[in-house]
């Protein structure tokens, strides 16, 4: 139901309340942990979104210097889609039932995932040793901010990684909490991956 | 209406979390009722702090001879009771303590959805709180920014606090909005998918619309502070220049260069604004609901007033460049937040003309609750008015820098919701402790708060005018520019203010000595139709609402309806239950 629908309903009159009567409480049959995920992925795009509009903003001054762009960050963006489609795989074999394929696609995800942020430390060092510093310039200083901020929103996801993997050890073939658990991380896997396209796009283009 | 409809519980019954200690029950614990008091009580203590600061000031300010404080001082104070009582009093109060006690018990669920998580956001805002206070114990005492903590002089040498304090308020408010964003998570998919059957969104008390329209507004709005504090910390602590222009100190060139202390503004604002209707929305929600029971009468015009809830929160994210006026934007960038400014007042006012015309021939019972909502709506009205002056760029730019703004921004953000608060607070006391609080006490403080608040702001409106400027510690030689009667009405604003100041401490007497010696509250005293007085126990216990949770078959409004005996059906009573009054053969059909 739409929220104009919704917000046009009379509920004094006594037709919508024999409509009325029949509601189950529930706005939406998702189950919570799924709400939950969208709802901090839309929070947490938000104050993506507002970083990069500052990142935007501040590029327009004339003291803005270009970024130089390490080749390392072209292979740690193939790291990070590598995982994010490994656990795409996960969530197919878990589909098929495949519990022991699907667990081995999600140690793929987060070493891959491990790898990447390896990667992305290793790209902080190779700045730092060309003397860009995050006092340098405010280009700079937004490229580690932003890449700083990607990697923990990428800890906090090994997080519920780590408990999906000891579920995988554990749970029943069919426990449907583990196959949510599984899709829930794919999902914000994929959030992630996305955020990490853009802000790299925003990067190159500086 | 046959029981055979009532809708199968697609919500399976989920196992409360049980404490099994006196620890996880009554200090960690996960029971949302127990967590709003956490979150009220810390919110008081740390608002009282605020307030207390404001009596050194308008000491200072009243009588400067006496030099009660220094001019570092004042900045820290007035900074310091500006971002208490907008972030860590009314935020708190509104989402977090009213919103976790009446949430699952209005819409008739057992506690939020993720109680965990719940009880880590009241310890997370504990932490919030304790690194701010501890700011006043550092050396160089806590940050004198101003509550706006604008770059660049809030990291500058000269500004009080820049050594340590301006450090712990931003890493609070980062704190602070961590576990707001989990508190937050759990107001609003409580209210999405925990309501018990038949509880619509349509049929939720317009005190509930409030807290979730805010709470969303606030998930939103709080990156922006988030945002621009992480980047202060940086231009702080690792000498970047987000927010750094080049600058020069005692003649030496900083190491800063090229920063926009305007992107500041703009990301603190685009917060800032709706942080407003952050603190307005669950305050305009809490005052319909109130004004509906106490007048005995159904709200007039729900759906607006759901509508203008919405259309306000929509609104709040376009409009707040009008802080920033004064900052040498380009005037068609004025014009527009001039007009959306204006635009908003229209939604705002057709709610008030709502409250005026649900008491307009209704049954009013002038209890305290229903004494603060009266005042309530004069005050916000008023403050609404000064509004519209400041919203125009012409006349906002003279009266920028003047008491006038002082006087305006306390009327409408600072008294008319304090007065809901406290009218609330009247309303469910019974509900929270199951005793009354005293009406004596309760009459002496709305009287004291309400014409004392008049007292104090109504004349600032003059002393803008006039031009008096604010953030000045004493009027020094510029007394010179203004009548004897500037520094007259200084002194009076100081008594009033004191006075108002003494009522709350006979408040906070009132609400601890009530809890122990007050009249016991009969089952719902008020005679309210919403769920949360419908629990079989009076205060609500663990798991709110006995073995079976309510059902409901009406919206929140039937007070007074014709052919029923009493003047309000609950929420939970079928229409067959309904005693009929003599006469009468169906509920809202005339006399046969």
């Amino acid at each position: 139901m739409s929220i104009f629908s919704i917000l046009s309903q009379k509920p004094w009159t006594s037709d919508q309340a024999k409509i009325d009567d029949k509601h189950s409480g529930k706005s939406s049959s998702m189950p919570l942990p799924r709400v939950a995920l969208y709802v901090s992925m839309i929070v947490m795009g938000v104050l993506f979104t507002l970083f990069s509009v500052a990142y935007i903003g501040r590029m327009a001054y004339g003291d803005w210097r270009v970024l130089p762009e390490p080749p390392l960050l072209w292979f740690n963006s193939l790291v990070i889609l590598m995982s994010s489609f490994a656990f795409h795989k996960a969530t197919l074999s878990l589909k098929e039932n495949n519990n022991r394929r699907t667990r081995e696609y999600l140690f793929l995800a987060g070493a891959l995932t491990l790898g990447f942020i390896t990667g992305q430390l290793f790209v902080w060092r190779e700045l730092v040793s060309f003397g860009y510093f995050v006092s340098t310039n405010p280009s700079y200083a937004f490229f580690y901010l932003l890449t700083a901020l990607h990697i923990l929103h990428l800890l906090g996801g090994l997080i519920a990684w780590l408990f999906v993997v000891y579920k995988s050890f554990t749970a029943e073939d069919e426990s449907s909490n583990f196959r949510l658990s599984v899709n829930l991380c794919a999902i914000y896997w994929h959030f992630l991956l996305i955020v990490w396209l853009i802000l790299f796009t925003m990067l190159l283009l500086t | 209406m046959s029981e055979s409809i009532i809708p199968e519980s697609e919500l399976e019954e989920v196992e409360l979390y049980h404490p099994k200690s006196w620890w996880t029950e009554k200090v960690f614990s996960q029971d949302a009722k127990l967590i709003a008091i956490q979150y009220g009580l810390t919110a008081f203590a740390i608002g009282f702090v605020a307030l207390v600061l404001s009596w050194f000031m308008r000491i200072q300010i009243a009588f400067p001879e006496m030099a009660i404080i220094s001019e570092g001082t004042y900045y820290q104070f007035i900074t310091m009771h500006g971002m208490i009582m907008v972030v860590y009093l009314l935020t708190a109060l509104f989402l977090g303590a009213f919103g976790n006690y009446l949430i699952p018990l209005m819409v008739g669920a057992r506690d939020m959805v993720f109680p965990y998580l719940n009880m880590v956001s009241y310890w997370t805002y504990l932490v919030a709180v304790l690194v701010l206070f501890v700011s006043f114990f550092t050396p160089g005492g806590p940050t004198g920014a101003g509550w706006t903590l604008y770059p660049p002089q809030a990291i500058l040498g000269g500004t009080p606090g820049q050594e340590t304090g301006i450090v712990l308020m931003l890493v609070s408010l980062c704190i602070f909005i961590v576990g707001f964003t989990m508190g937050g998570l759990n107001y609003v998919i409580t209210v999405l998918q925990a309501r018990t059957r038949g509880m619509t969104l349509m049929r939720m008390p317009l005190t509930v619309w409030g807290i979730f329209t805010a709470t969303v507004l606030a998930l939103f709005a709080f990156p922006a502070l988030f945002v621009s504090a992480v980047m202060m910390l940086f231009d702080k602590l690792l000498m970047t220049s987000f927010f750094m222009p080049a600058l020069v100190e005692f003649g030496e060139n900083l190491s800063y260069g090229g920063g926009s202390p305007i992107l500041f503004q703009h990301l603190f604002w685009f917060f800032g604004h709706p942080e407003v209707y952050i603190v307005a929305l669950p305050a305009f929600g809490i005052v319909s609901d109130l004004i509906s029971i106490h007048a005995r009468k159904n709200i007039f015009g729900f759906r607006m007033m759901v509508w203008a809830i919405v259309g306000i929160g929509a609104l709040s994210f376009i409009v707040w460049a009008h802080h920033m006026y004064v900052s040498g934007m380009n005037p068609y960038f004025g014009f527009f937040f001039a007009t959306t400014t204006l635009i908003i007042a229209v939604p705002t006012a057709l709610k008030v003309y709502n409250w005026i015309l649900t008491l307009w021939k209704g049954n009013i019972h002038l209890t305290i609750p229903m004494l603060f909502c009266l005042g309530f709506i004069v005050t916000f009205l008023n403050g609404g008015l000064t509004g519209l002056f400041l919203g125009n760029v012409i006349v906002d730019v003279p009266l920028s820098d003047t008491y006038f703004v002082v006087a305006h921004f306390h009327m409408v953000m600072g008294i008319a919701p304090v007065l809901v608060i406290l009218g609330a607070i009247y309303h469910w006391y019974p509900l929270i402790t199951g005793k009354m609080l005293h009406d004596g006490m309760g009459r002496f403080h709305f009287w004291i708060t309400f014409v004392g608040s008049y007292l104090i702001y109504f004349p600032m409106h003059y002393l803008g005018f006039i031009g008096v400027p604010r953030r000045y510690y004493e009027m020094g030689q510029t007394e010179a520019l203004y009548t004897s009667s500037a520094a007259d009405l200084n002194v009076f604003i100081t008594i009033a203010a004191l006075a108002v100041g003494f009522a709350q401490l006979v408040f906070i007497y009132n609400v601890f000595w009530s809890a122990k010696n007050g009249k016991v509250a009969e089952k719902n005293p008020w005679k309210s139709t919403s769920l949360e007085w419908q629990t079989p126990e009076q205060p609500p216990i663990h798991g709110n609402f006995g073995k079976e949770l309510p059902v409901v078959y009406r919206w929140a409004y039937d007070y007074s309806v014709p052919g029923a005996e009493d003047d309000f059906i609950p929420q939970d009573v079928p229409n067959e239950k309904v005693k009929l009054a003599e006469g009468y053969k169906e509920l809202g059909v005339e006399k046969t």
